[in-house]
């Protein structure tokens, strides 16, 4: 690895299709992700999937935009907001819940993630700001395996006990 | 020139003195304590005896590579499991007095000294004591309160060097004060640039000011093939480096050079600060606090060219550990080091100090041009190669071996050292012999 560029680097082994992250802007209500398909074909409709993790009926999706293996997708974090309640105790001034991002053609499922750089510990180096909407705040994260999720905090209680439990 | 002299030096005199180096923290990871185990590892590979005092220890390990031959020692033990509990009256009295002592102030210490809250009275007092014993070899202090300690206390016999790290105009005003009534008492005064040596010397009549830089680790690196788009800056996160200033001066350029990223290594206080203006900025995917990493050598390797964006500096090491790896350098012409070492348009480019706009011009321009990178980065390569381990290490043997051996021939003439009027006994044309008795007395009297 010494004196390759960036882009250069190779993983110790073959890599699975993925949807490899480039940019995540997570701007004005929205989080907009930019890059590239890996591995597979990228022909098709491709669209943003974003699966709730411990619910895996619960799904939103969203158009992508893709141009040769391009692609260029957004959601707007309200749609995140849910009144249901998300299984974690009622104990909790803060709950938690994690949504997981893929890209699919209908037939293929690919993870978002950031694997072919070499940046290892993107989770505390690659760290992306929170939005706030009605009491749900909203911030895009790597996982420890480097691929891209979305954390959201749902306040249920006062500011008080919510900030406090932080 | 200076090898030879000193391979003369050591089969005429072996019996050398002993060096002992008093760091404030040899446990500790700054560019000091790297450096100054650098000299030691070089000077006990020629044969010295050295031995590095830790005056506090926090840390069970040392942080960097150090020869197993160099003793280590410390003065006060700050680790949790150090102290063993007291016993007896005389025990939980020692104790009692401990405490008292720790929180009362430091003495001795001015509080713009950049460690003032490293130091109380116990530290003080401790310090003292173990400067006060000392009788023979010679003695390196290594930061302002140290150097002000021995001034004062190191004055049974010990030869001593204070090394001087900073810019004159960089310390607080007590420390300058400081500076000027102790200085003068050490044997020498030994500073990293040419412009702190005649700083120095002017603010200190009559005292030997030595230029001595710090070596780099080592010359044999990895050199960039300047094809990456990725600038590298490294640095405690702490507003001495500057990185509050890199970081607007990356967003005037983020949407010019989008697939350029910026790499901060270094961790410290201000890293939520940071993290907040690359937040405001909207620069979370070109700017990338990486913390502090154990192989530097290899991500200087993989970058295009190094910023230096500090307000102040000493030497900047990683910035000539950057130029080793074929890097060329954008800097702020900040006091000092950055103008003592680049020469703008050769091996790096030179801007006005705490000037974003400045900052951001000439990084585009590196960023423009591969070619210039590269041209750049082969002379950065030869300006480095003044800083390797073989040419810093004979100038401190020469001067050890002039300091501690006075009744000796004198053999070795620092390169860039003033000749002193000679005194008794002294050849005409060369500098004059240092008695420690005479300093002795010195120290006495002040």
């Amino acid at each position: 690895m010494r004196g390759l560029g960036v882009q250069l680097v190779k993983p110790l082994k073959p890599l699975k299709p993925h949807a490899e992250i480039a940019e995540v802007w997570p701007r004005d209500g929205h989080v907009r992700l930019v890059g590239r398909i890996h591995g597979c074909p990228a022909e098709g409709d491709w669209r943003l999937l974003l699966t709730r993790r411990g619910h895996t009926a619960r799904h939103l999706d969203y158009p992508t935009h893709v141009k040769g293996d391009r692609f260029e997708s957004e959601l707007p974090i309200a749609d995140l907001v849910t009144s249901e309640p998300t299984g974690t105790t009622g104990t909790a001034e803060v709950e938690v819940e994690e949504w997981d991002i893929h890209l699919t053609d209908g037939r293929a499922r690919l993870r978002a993630g950031r694997q072919l750089d070499d940046i290892h510990g993107k989770k505390k180096i690659m760290v992306f700001p929170e939005q706030r909407v009605r009491g749900l705040r909203v911030r895009p994260y790597y996982t420890v395996k480097d691929n891209l999720s979305l954390e959201c905090r749902t306040e249920r209680r006062t500011e008080w006990h919510t900030e406090a439990a932080i | 020139m200076t090898g030879q002299q000193t391979a003369g030096h050591r089969t005429r005199t072996p019996a050398r003195p002993k060096v002992r180096y008093l760091l404030l923290h040899a446990y500790g990871r700054g560019g000091t304590i790297r450096t100054v185990m650098n000299q030691a590892n070089s000077l006990v590979q020629a044969g010295w005896e050295v031995e590095l005092v830790s005056a506090l220890r926090r840390r069970d390990d040392l942080q960097f590579p150090l020869d197993p031959r160099v003793h280590v020692t410390t003065v006060v033990d700050l680790r949790e499991d150090a102290r063993t509990p007291a016993e007896g009256m005389t025990g939980r009295y020692r104790e009692w007095r401990r405490a008292r002592l720790t929180e009362r102030p430091a003495r001795h210490i001015p509080p713009g000294e950049f460690g003032y809250r490293y130091f109380n009275r116990y530290v003080e007092r401790r310090l003292i004591a173990y400067l006060s014993s000392l009788r023979d070899g010679i003695l390196v202090t290594t930061r302002p309160a140290l150097n002000f300690l021995a001034a004062e206390h190191a004055t049974g016999g010990v030869v001593r060097v204070a090394q001087e790290h900073m810019n004159h105009g960089t310390h607080k005003r007590d420390v300058q004060r400081r500076i000027r009534e102790t200085y003068p008492r050490f044997d020498a005064v030994a500073v990293l640039t040419e412009r702190d040596r005649e700083e120095y010397e002017q603010l200190l009549p009559g005292a030997r000011v030595a230029r001595i830089p710090n070596a780099v680790h080592s010359l044999d690196q990895v050199p960039s093939d300047h094809r990456s788009k990725i600038a590298v800056a490294a640095g405690r996160l702490f507003p001495q480096k500057g990185f509050d200033l890199l970081i607007p001066a990356w967003a005037r350029l983020v949407e010019t050079y989008p697939d350029w990223q910026l790499r901060i290594y270094g961790s410290g206080e201000k890293r939520a600060e940071l993290r907040a203006l690359i937040e405001e900025h909207h620069l979370y995917n070109h700017v990338f606090l990486m913390g502090h990493t154990d192989r530097l050598d290899d991500e200087l390797a993989k970058a295009s060219f190094y910023v230096l964006s500090s307000r102040f500096e000493g030497l900047p090491m990683v910035m000539i550990e950057a130029m080793s790896h074929s890097l060329p350098v954008v800097a702020f012409d900040c006091p000092t080091g950055p103008s003592d070492v680049l020469t703008h348009g050769v091996d790096g480019l030179l801007v006005p100090p705490e000037d974003p706009d400045a900052l951001a011009d000439a990084m585009a321009r590196l960023m423009d041009d591969r070619a210039l990178r590269a041209d750049m980065g082969v002379a950065a390569v030869l300006t480095a190669a003044s800083y390797g381990p073989d040419a810093v290490h004979p100038r401190w043997e020469a001067l050890f071996g002039e300091l501690g051996t006075p009744d000796a021939p004198n053999d070795s003439c620092e390169p860039g050292e003033p000749g002193r009027s000679g005194g008794p006994g002294a050849s005409p044309d060369l500098p004059e012999q240092r008695h420690r008795t005479a300093d002795a007395a010195k120290g006495r009297h002040a």
